[in-house]
């Protein structure tokens, strides 16, 4: 059979080659022409716990959203045998390490005591015996899964005698096993796999030599299961792509933008982002020098924000990235920089909370936290971005308003976004534009906060000529404390009252994406990571006669409440559907706080793991022909 | 050459008598016999009466969140390093909220200058006990004698590895102002620890208690801080926190100062081979409102990101 599109898992423990895989073989699969879009799911953990790749892969398009069931389960050991055994479809493949094969749940113990207790319900559903041994003879008879076992171990002796390697290094090249099992199985040709290889490792032929040769044994061994899961031609038609994460996507763009100073405290999962800065700090391109961006590793968040401040003050475009605690920690900044009008973006990737939460799995929760922390009142603008290529247009514009006027700005993302590997269209580098905003260009006589303006013309610390204060105290026109009621009215309401202006100056589709039927049966409404799967549930459900409509807020702060409240009164109140990674569909209550109206319906997930095709069109369903008006989703390991 | 004005003609609201006064003149005056370009050199500060500072002196200045002054002057100077940047915090400022900041910047060696006005108590919240004041004292604001130790700013800022350390007193302003250049010139970050007599909260450390007690290092021909030879570093640092740690008597002056040690300007040029001359401030990110990188240039730039498809 070919298919058009496959889903997989490839499981393994933390540190054992899962990511290098996926970076591999979504190299060697875009090279030839496919669509992919691959998720990380790991522990909090350096070493040993269970990590895992759930990817989609497309011959007719970029994939947008993630599925279950999945065509393909590729394990590196017996815990993502026992874990996502349930996840495979009827006649689907699973490709295992011969090595695991005698291992029973209960001997392993790198599986937490609630998942061995979950797994136990499942084996006993079906009455399977609980060993990796056992639920793959129930998947060969049960579900007609195709088993197609490697052995690793043999693999790997044969690979250590032709190279004379050392026995404990051998570990290292589990990778390759798994590489090569699913390009064989996938029949990705063996040039895709070389070229993919050899930029991996650039610079390490050796290493690419060795994994050839992994590929060469397998591709011997597994000969017969060539293929055995067909992907038809691709047909997407790009000639080039980009394959990179949202952090490596929203650091390209800094560059693009123009960031000279960026900081940072290490926290899961924005530091990617800064480690990637560093790498292109400063370039030197054949057109001239790109840099230097100064990227500061600082003792704390709170430091991060604060020097960020003082970067931009001396006329750098100047951010700093982090998640949920380390924003916390910058809250005082962001109103300081609400208070001084300092331009400065925050890049907030969303994690599990409260507290230390779920450190490395994805969250939609602190939407509130992002458009209301701080205490006084002042203009701050929130964008939102639903898929990497709108992760870097954003990236881009979050600089231009905070410049243009004045303010911060959080750029809101999340960890699913963050580490989740995509083909992307090239960015258009054309249609990118630098807005610097109005600078002061005389001497003598300055008044930073001059009242005669909304946006003051800004001068640069160090400005010829030019002298100015900055106090976090009300101040007057030259920043000068001062608590004069009238001043306090005036210079107030100047940084309030500019969000009028930054809610002006933004496209309509800017601020919310607009995707389906004009006439709507139903309207779901999110922002984020929600986008590729709810777009393609309406493509689902279109086909079995219901018409939706996504709207993808991406101007979450000033709230687009007029074009929103347009969109969500084409339908009854019940059949507006809130899709979130939250508890409590948050933005449902900034649709009311900001329209009056009442968000009908909700369809939430927070287990930390991203919503998928199969459920989403499920809840949807329930919601708009079962009438349900609150589903709360959990799929996924 | 005109003189200039170093002094903005704000009505200063510390209470009369402040020991504020004096760091105020010493911070003028050093200004002015350095000559600096108001434009070119930046006051930073924290939040308390030493927070005002940098309002009453006619060059840049930026008065920041409490504890905060060090990390915001970091940013200035990282962006523009072309600045003298002098940060003026007080004690419960730099070595209570803001003491993780004072360590880091000595861990770096910034050239930047932090001028730390030891009074003992939180003067603007009314006289609570700051992290210098000593256990056992009780000044008039506190309801029992303070249970918390002192910390020693001298001591902690040569474990910090602050490379210029000395001590100075507010009401001694020719000293502190000299203090105060020594400190500018100095490249890498400079701690200048000034007892400041708080009038209306601390009655125990008084104008007249530190008259009695201060004696000047340099009254010890023998006494030379300065680092010649980074073999001496060990061991002029020993002496520097030995020096720090006496009791009774108070010494002010120089207790150490090390060139050899590279500033955070320094790593960074190892790194990014055209900082300072090219820096964040100065380096162009546009050009007639578009991306200095091309689309041509990204494909270039980051290659290692793109896939040319081979169906």
């Amino acid at each position: 059979m070919v298919l058009e599109e496959a889903s997989a898992i490839i499981g393994g423990p933390q540190g054992a080659g899962v990511e290098t895989s996926i970076a591999i073989l979504a190299r060697a699969l875009a090279r030839v022409g496919y669509g992919v879009l691959a998720d990380r799911e790991y522990y909090s953990n350096i070493t040993g716990r269970h990590s895992y790749i759930h990817l989609k892969v497309s011959a007719t398009r970029l994939p947008r959203s993630l599925s279950y069931p999945v065509d393909l389960l590729v394990a590196m050991d017996a815990e993502t045998v026992l874990t996502h055994f349930t996840d495979l479809t009827k006649g689907g493949v699973a490709i295992y390490d011969k090595g695991s094969l005698g291992k029973h749940l209960e001997e392993i113990p790198s599986v937490e005591d609630a998942t061995k207790a979950r797994v136990r319900r499942a084996c006993e559903e079906r009455g399977v015996e609980c060993s990796v041994g056992g639920v793959l003879k129930y998947l060969e008879r049960e579900v007609g899964v195709k088993l197609v076992e490697v052995d690793f171990g043999r693999v790997l002796k044969s690979l250590a005698e032709t190279f004379k390697l050392d026995p404990r290094q051998l570990s290292r090249y589990a990778s390759g096993v798994v590489i090569s099992s699913v390009a064989v199985v996938l029949d990705i040709r063996e040039g895709a796999l070389s070229y993919a290889l050899g930029a991996y490792f650039k610079g390490r032929e050796g290493l690419v030599q060795q994994n050839m040769r992994i590929y060469r044994l397998v591709s011997s061994e597994l000969g017969s299961y060539r293929g055995l899961l067909k992907l038809g031609k691709p047909s997407i038609g790009l000639d080039k792509v980009l394959l990179a994460t949202g952090n490596d996507v929203v650091a390209m763009a800094k560059v693009v933008a123009g960031v000279r100073y960026q900081s940072y405290y290490p926290i899961t999962p924005a530091a990617d982002e800064s480690l990637l800065l560093e790498k292109y700090s400063y370039v030197e391109d054949e057109e001239g020098p790109i840099g230097p961006l100064v990227v500061m590793q600082t003792e704390d968040e709170i430091a991060a924000i604060a020097s960020a401040i003082g970067a931009s003050l001396a006329g750098a475009r100047s951010s700093t990235s982090t998640s949920g605690p380390g924003f916390d920690l910058m809250v005082e900044g962001i109103s300081f920089a609400g208070a001084n009008e300092v331009p400065v973006v925050i890049t907030y990737y969303q994690r599990g909370g409260p507290s230390t939460g779920q450190p490395t799995r994805g969250s939609q929760s602190d939407l509130m936290n992002a458009i209301f922390a701080a205490h006084g009142e002042f203009a701050r603008v929130v964008l939102a971005s639903g898929d990497h290529l709108e992760a870097f247009y954003d990236t881009v514009l979050a600089f231009n308003i905070a410049e243009r006027f004045q303010v911060p700005v959080i750029h809101l993302l999340d960890k699913f976004l963050a580490n989740s590997l995509a083909t992307t269209p090239i960015p258009d580098i054309d249609t990118v534009s630098i807005d610097r905003g109005e600078v002061f260009r005389g001497s003598g006589s300055y008044r930073r906060f001059d009242l005669s303006k909304v946006v003051s013309p800004r001068a640069y610390l160090g400005a010829e000529g030019v002298v100015m204060w900055y106090t976090g105290d009300e101040h007057d026109e030259y920043g000068h404390i001062c608590e004069d009621p009238e001043v306090r009215v005036a210079m107030y309401s100047k940084r309030v009252e500019k969000l009028k202006l930054v809610e002006e100056s933004i496209p309509r589709e800017r601020k919310v994406g607009v995707y389906g039927d004009g006439a709507p049966d139903y309207v779901i409404v999110g922002w984020g990571f929600t986008k590729g799967v709810a777009i393609d549930a309406i493509e689902v459900l279109e086909k079995r006669g219901l018409r939706g409509r996504y709207l993808n807020l991406r101007l979450l702060w000033p709230f687009p409440a007029r074009e929103v409240a347009e969109e969500i009164s084409k339908v009854p109140r019940e059949r507006v559907v809130v899709v979130e990674h939250s508890y409590g569909a948050n933005v449902s209550s900034l649709i009311a706080m900001t329209t009056g109206l009442a968000v009908g319906s909700s369809i939430v997930k927070f287990t930390g793991r991203p919503i998928t095709l199969g459920e989403l069109v499920e809840a949807l369903e329930r919601v708009i022909v079962g009438g349900e008006r609150r589903v709360v989703l959990s799929y996924g390991a | 050459m005109e003189r200039r004005s170093y002094r903005t003609d704000l009505w200063i609201d510390w209470c009369p008598g402040c020991g504020n006064f004096g760091i105020l003149t010493a911070t003028l005056k050093a200004l002015e016999e350095l000559n600096l370009d108001p434009s070119k050199t930046v006051l930073v500060s924290g939040i308390g009466c030493s927070g005002k500072l940098p309002h009453f002196v006619n060059v840049n200045g930026i008065h920041t969140l409490h504890g905060r002054a060090i990390p915001f002057a970091m940013g200035i100077k990282l962006a523009n390093p072309e600045l003298t940047v002098v940060v003026h915090g007080g004690d419960g400022d730099l070595l209570g909220i803001g003491a993780g900041h004072f360590v880091a910047l000595g861990r770096r060696n910034l050239d930047i200058v932090v001028v730390l006005h030891n009074n003992g108590v939180y003067g603007l919240t009314k006289g609570q006990a700051s992290p210098t004041l000593p256990m056992g004292v009780k000044t008039r604001a506190l309801s029992w004698p303070n249970l918390q130790q002192a910390v020693n700013p001298v001591a902690l800022a040569l474990a910090s590895g602050y490379t210029f350390v000395a001590r100075g007193y507010a009401f001694d302003s020719h000293h502190l102002k000299e203090l105060i250049k020594a400190a500018i010139a100095h490249r890498g970050a400079a701690f200048i620890d000034v007892l400041q007599p708080c009038v209306t909260y601390n009655d125990v450390f008084t104008a007249e208690y530190y008259r009695k007690a201060i004696y000047k290092l340099d009254e010890d021909p023998s006494w030379d801080p300065y680092v010649r030879e980074p073999t001496e570093a060990e061991e002029k640092l020993v002496k520097a926190f030995r020096k720090s740690l006496e009791s009774g008597r108070i010494p002010v002056g120089v207790f150490y100062v090390n060139p050899h040690v590279t500033t955070y300007e320094d790593r960074l040029s190892s790194v990014l081979k055209v900082y300072p001359k090219l820096n964040p401030a100065n380096s162009p990110i546009e050009v007639s409102g578009k991306p200095v990188i091309s689309a041509k240039a990204f494909e270039r730039v980051f290659r290692d990101f793109i896939v040319y498809v081979e169906s």
